[in-house]
């Protein structure tokens, strides 16, 4: 996770944050260590994964190489 | 530097492991090692399955991405357990040579293993397109391992891995921790069995907090006791939980590293992005742009939000559609009591959710599309930058302020970090201003919407007492942490036109969050309403609050339940104020008056429960009892001044 106000990676499966809300278990707001920036963990968000995946079947998805095959 | 080599004989059938974070191309490079055709995209969770190849003769193996040794998914717990299980041959970490810092940390974990190891820097292609040159020579002498450039997708650099397989060896370097740690680190592996492998990084996941390895490699359950206390008692040392405090410690290690050996050439000139850029930070020019930008939010979020998309959503879908279909559907339940509790004065269908729904959702979303534009787009860290400025001038702490504002600015997360302050007094005091002054993003964009209806003049009259309480956070921040007055340091990124794709999956993501976490306390705001209604008090509390709201602040006695619900949450006290207001129930001086106090109010329940866990129930009491009061003696003083100077919007 790139904060996108200060730029400093952290890890975001380590964010000491997420226990200490007491309003939900598993609180979705990931906290930049470096500078306090906060934003919603996609990673927790039903709707964004629906969204994720509806996107890359659109024909942006990559090309896959010719000589498909299986293993 | 000592190059102890594993005391493990090592079984011909053992296998050369491939790992790494997710989608660094680690595939890519098994397909060019073994030679067979394995699929290669970048659709997340590609490599689930952990594939098997010969390399030379020898077994080689392909594993899911991982991030670190302390797996949070099935995938990454499958990556460990390959390492753990059987002393490989070689561990052959594939790393993107874009994001070495990532990669890093998950060397130096390796490192910590002990294992024979390769560092493959894959990518090396995109890297240099992007300006980034690794000196990998010095890399590879600081930490002591054999490091390979490759691009696996045009099979560049594969010849010299497969050569470099033959004789691969232990990492010489090793982080040191901090010296609670390093001691921790030697208790712990002195109760570990004798000669084990990799027992430093044993005994690091085991103080991380993984008790899955505890099980496995500490013994009896005495030891394990024995374990847990060492422990227990070096986390009792730190504020953070330890594998927090570990992986920190490791970042800043890795970064020390990257220091030596990356080297990030500018940019050449990107044309109209980069001048942009540039002027977007300009002492003089940066303003004139700030100011378009905001008329631009406020335009998006207050006209077209609060206005266009909630006139429709609120006439068209609720008015004209949803509540005249939910009041006849009622009218078939018999219990006139269920029926007004979902469709009465204070329904949960007419109040909360078309306040929820109607009001507020068009707004937080407008908002949060505007947001994921700025994040986007890259202007986000210059609009910080421009901010900080007159914080600076003032000798005034902007770091302790602007992230906030600019991010979800969740109060109750800001009051768990105020931890880090050292005396009690301090760490109360923020907290007051916190919940005091700085609305967090939702409720900005809520209150920002709010303007629309305001006249200018009145907007300023609400951004100045705002904008007091922010400098006065500030202000006492830079006075309770005088070294970090000028450590707001942005690392700015290129500006680029934002991809829609990204900005739709922000907003989903964040429109998710905001609704899963107020619609719950609007449901139960009106509930409490109703309550009131039902048994006379709503009605009575507006008769005890009358000379305060109407005497005191000038406001019509409904305003009352816009309070009472805003003690649950600010926005939905504001969003019972819009809802007034749009049906003519508050001229302009009343909305700035009862909007200032909203602002001023505890930003919600959340923030409450929070303060009560950090500071106790005393100071909390105490706190909110301040915090209301204020708000109202604020209202009140509008008020009088408006009054005696005969001020109107
Ligand atoms: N440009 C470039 N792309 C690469 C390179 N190696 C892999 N890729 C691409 O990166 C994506 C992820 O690769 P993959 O092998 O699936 O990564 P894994 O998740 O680590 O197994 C694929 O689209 C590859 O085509 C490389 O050296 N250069
Ligand atoms: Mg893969
Ligand atoms: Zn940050």
């Amino acid at each position: 996770m790139i904060c996108s106000l200060c730029g400093y990676e952290y890890d975001e499966t380590n964010m000491a944050c997420h226990a200490a809300c007491p309003m939900s278990n598993g609180c979705a707001i990931l906290c930049c260590p470096n500078c306090g920036y906060q934003v919603v963990d996609e990673s927790k968000s039903g709707l964004a994964k629906l969204l994720r995946r509806l996107w890359k079947i659109e024909p942006t998805k990559p090309q896959k190489p010719a000589e498909e095959n299986t293993q | 530097m000592n190059c102890h080599s594993p005391a493990v004989a090592i079984d011909p059938d053992s296998p050369i492991v491939l790992v790494g974070n997710p989608n660094v191309g680690k595939s890519a490079i098994f397909g060019a090692l073994t030679g067979r055709y394995v699929e290669v995209s970048n659709f997340p969770g590609t490599t689930v399955e952990v594939s098997a190849g010969k390399v030379g003769g020898l077994p080689l193996i392909d594993t899911p991405g991982i991030y670190s040794l302390y797996p949070r998914s099935d995938d990454e717990r499958v990556a460990r357990n390959i390492l753990l299980s059987r002393p490989p041959r070689a561990v052959v970490q594939v790393a993107d040579a874009r994001n070495l810092r990532r990669g890093l940390l998950l060397t130096l974990q390796l490192a910590e293993l002990g294992h024979p190891f390769i560092l493959d820097l894959n990518m090396t292609d995109e890297a240099r397109a992007r300006g980034i040159v690794i000196d990998t020579q010095r890399l590879s002498q600081i930490i002591g391992a054999e490091i390979v450039e490759t691009v696996a997708t045009r099979k560049e650099g594969i010849d010299a891995l497969r050569a470099r397989l033959d004789a691969p060896r232990p990492i010489g370097y090793r982080i040191h921790y901090d010296g609670a740690i390093e001691s921790a680190v030697d208790s712990v592996t002195a109760l570990l069995p004798a000669d084990l492998p990799g027992a430093r990084a044993l005994a690091l996941m085991i103080l991380a907090g993984d008790d899955s390895i505890l099980a496995q490699y500490g013994g009896g359950p005495d030891r394990i006791e024995a374990i847990r206390a060492i422990a227990a008692q070096t986390a009792a040392r730190y504020d953070q939980p330890l594998n927090y405090v570990i992986t920190q410690q490791r970042f800043k290690c890795v970064d020390c590293l990257l220091a030596q050996v990356i080297r990030v050439s500018p940019s050449n000139g990107k044309g109209w992005a980069e001048s942009f850029g540039r002027l977007a930070v300009h002492p003089v020019w940066g303003w004139p742009i700030l100011v378009v930008v905001l008329v631009g939010l406020y335009l998006f979020v207050g006209k077209f939000g609060a206005g266009v998309l909630v006139d429709w959503m609120e006439s068209v879908l609720f008015d004209a559609w949803i509540l005249p279909a939910a009041k006849s559907l009622a009218a078939f339940i018999p219990v006139p009591l269920i029926v007004d509790l979902l469709v009465g004065d204070y329904g949960l269908i007419t109040m909360a959710l078309s306040y929820g729904i109607a009001i507020v959702m068009p707004i937080v979303l407008t908002f949060f599309i505007a947001f994921g534009l700025l994040e986007d787009s890259g202007y986000l860290p210059r609009l910080a930058v421009m901010l900080d400025r007159p914080f600076k001038a003032m000798g005034l702490n902007g770091k302790a302020v602007l992230p906030m504002v600019l991010g979800l600015g969740c109060d109750t997360m800001a009051t768990l970090t105020t931890r880090i302050l050292d005396t009690r007094k301090e760490r109360v005091m923020v907290t007051l201003l916190l919940a005091l002054g700085v609305p967090c993003s939702a409720q900005l964009g809520v209150l920002l919407g709010m303007m629309s209806m305001l006249s200018p003049a009145a907007v300023a009259m609400w951004a100045g007492v705002v904008a007091v309480t922010m400098f006065a956070v500030g202000w006492l921040a830079a006075r309770l942490l005088p070294g970090q007055r000028s450590d707001f340091i942005l690392e700015l990124p290129p500006i680029r036109m934002p991809l829609l794709g990204n900005i739709l999956i922000k907003t989903a993501a964040r429109l998710e969050w905001y609704l899963k976490e107020v619609l719950p306390l609007f449901l139960l705001g009106t509930f409490i309403l109703f309550a009131l209604d039902r048994t006379g008090m709503l009605a009575a509390l507006e008769r005890v609050a009358a000379p305060l709201i109407t005497g005191g602040l000038g406001l019509p006695a409904q305003t009352t339940g816009a309070f009472i619900i805003g003690f649950l949450r600010r926005d939905y006290g504001a969003a019972g104020l819009f809802h007034m207001a749009r049906d003519g129930l508050l001229n302009d001086t009343q909305l700035v008056i009862s909007l200032v106090v909203v602002t001023l109010f505890v930003p919600c329940i959340a923030n409450v429960m929070v303060m009560v866990k950090e500071h106790g129930w005393k100071t909390a009491a105490w706190t909110v009892a301040f915090i209301f009061p204020f708000a109202f003696g604020v209202g009140a003083a509008l008020h009088v001044v408006f009054r005696a100077l005969g001020i109107v919007f």
